[in-house]
C-alpha cells in the first residue's frame, strides 16, 4: 500500500508517500490537547480525529486571542503604552 | 517540535514586534474606543507573530497581504514586519467542478446496487468526512485554500506553534498588566 503514489515520477520533485502524512498527522496529534482514544484503529478513523480536534483547537485559540485583546483594551487604556508602567510590564514578561 | 530554546526566543520575538505595533497606537487617548483599541491590540499581534515568520510560511504571508488590503494597515505593517508588503490578488480557483464530479461517483456506486458491504460504506462515509474536515481545516488556516494535503498538514502545525505563542505572550501580558493595575490602585 505505502509505495502506490510515489510510483508517479512526472508531477513534483518530492515523491507523496503514505508514510510522510502519517508522520505529519502524527506531529499534528502531539500538538492536540488529550483527545479521548477512539477505539478503532483505522487510519482514516484517527485522521478525521485528529483533523476534527485540529479544526476545534484552532477555533479556541483563535477565540482566546479575541478575549484577551478585549481583556486587554479595557487594562491597557489605563496604561500608556509609552510610560514607565508600561515598562515594568515588559520586565515582567 | 521546537526546542524550549526556540520557543522562548519565538515568545521574544513576538513581543517585540508586538510592542512596536501597539507603540503607533501609544496614543491611545480619550477619544479612542475601547472597539478601536481592541482591534488595535489585535491586529498588531497578528502581524506579529505572522512576521516572526519572515515570509517563510504561506499562512502567515496570506495573513500580513491579507491585512494590507486594508490601506489604513500598512503604516503597522510596514512598522512590524520591516518591509513594504505588496498587495497579492487571490486566485480564487473554481473548484466545485471538481467536487461535482466526486460527488456524482459516489452516488453512482450507491445506485448501481452492487452488493456494497458494510465495511466499504463505512470507509467511503470516513473518505467524506475526511474531505469536508480538511475543508474546514483550509478555510481555518490563512491561505490553506490553495494548499495541497501535504502543505497544509505542515502549514496548519506551525500555525498553531504559532497561535500558541499568540496566546501565551498575551496572556501573560494581561496578567502583568492586570497585577500592576491592582497594585497601583491599593
Amino acid at each position: 500500500m505505502s509505495g502506490r503514489r510515489s510510483r508517479q515520477p512526472s508531477s513534483s520533485n518530492t515523491r507523496i508517500t503514505d508514510e510522510q502524512i502519517i508522520e505529519l498527522v502524527s506531529k499534528l496529534h502531539q500538538l492536540l490537547p488529550e483527545i479521548r482514544n477512539s477505539t478503532r484503529r483505522s487510519n482514516k478513523a484517527s485522521a478525521n480525529k485528529v483533523l476534527e480536534e485540529t479544526c476545534n483547537y484552532i477555533r479556541n485559540l483563535n477565540k482566546e486571542v479575541d478575549d484577551l485583546s478585549q481583556r486587554l483594551s479595557q487594562l491597557l487604556s489605563t496604561i500608556e503604552v509609552n510610560s514607565p508602567e508600561a515598562a515594568i510590564i515588559r520586565s515582567l514578561i | 517540535m521546537k526546542s524550549r530554546m526556540q520557543n522562548s526566543s519565538l515568545k521574544q520575538e513576538f513581543l517585540k514586534n508586538w510592542i512596536k505595533g501597539l507603540q503607533l497606537h501609544a496614543n491611545f487617548n480619550k477619544n479612542t474606543t475601547i472597539l478601536e483599541r481592541r482591534k488595535a491590540i489585535k491586529l498588531s499581534a497578528d502581524i506579529a507573530i505572522a512576521s516572526t515568520r519572515n515570509s517563510t510560511t504561506r499562512w502567515s504571508r496570506a495573513l500580513i497581504a491579507d491585512a494590507s488590503r486594508d490601506e489604513s494597515n500598512k503604516t503597522l505593517i510596514e512598522k512590524i514586519s520591516g518591509r513594504d508588503v505588496p498587495h497579492k490578488a487571490s486566485f480564487g480557483l473554481i473548484r466545485c467542478s471538481k467536487k461535482i464530479l466526486k460527488r456524482s461517483r459516489v452516488a453512482r456506486e450507491v445506485r448501481a446496487k452492487k452488493a456494497v458491504s458494510p465495511s466499504v460504506v463505512a470507509s467511503l462515509i470516513a473518505k467524506k468526512l475526511v474531505k469536508s474536515r480538511t475543508r474546514v481545516l483550509k478555510r481555518l488556516v490563512p491561505g490553506g485554500e490553495d494548499m495541497d494535503e501535504i502543505s497544509l498538514i505542515k502549514e496548519t502545525i506551525d500555525y498553531i506553534v504559532s497561535l500558541r505563542v499568540q496566546v501565551d505572550v498575551m496572556g501573560r501580558m494581561a496578567k502583568a498588566a492586570d497585577r500592576l493595575i491592582r497594585s497601583t490602585s491599593l
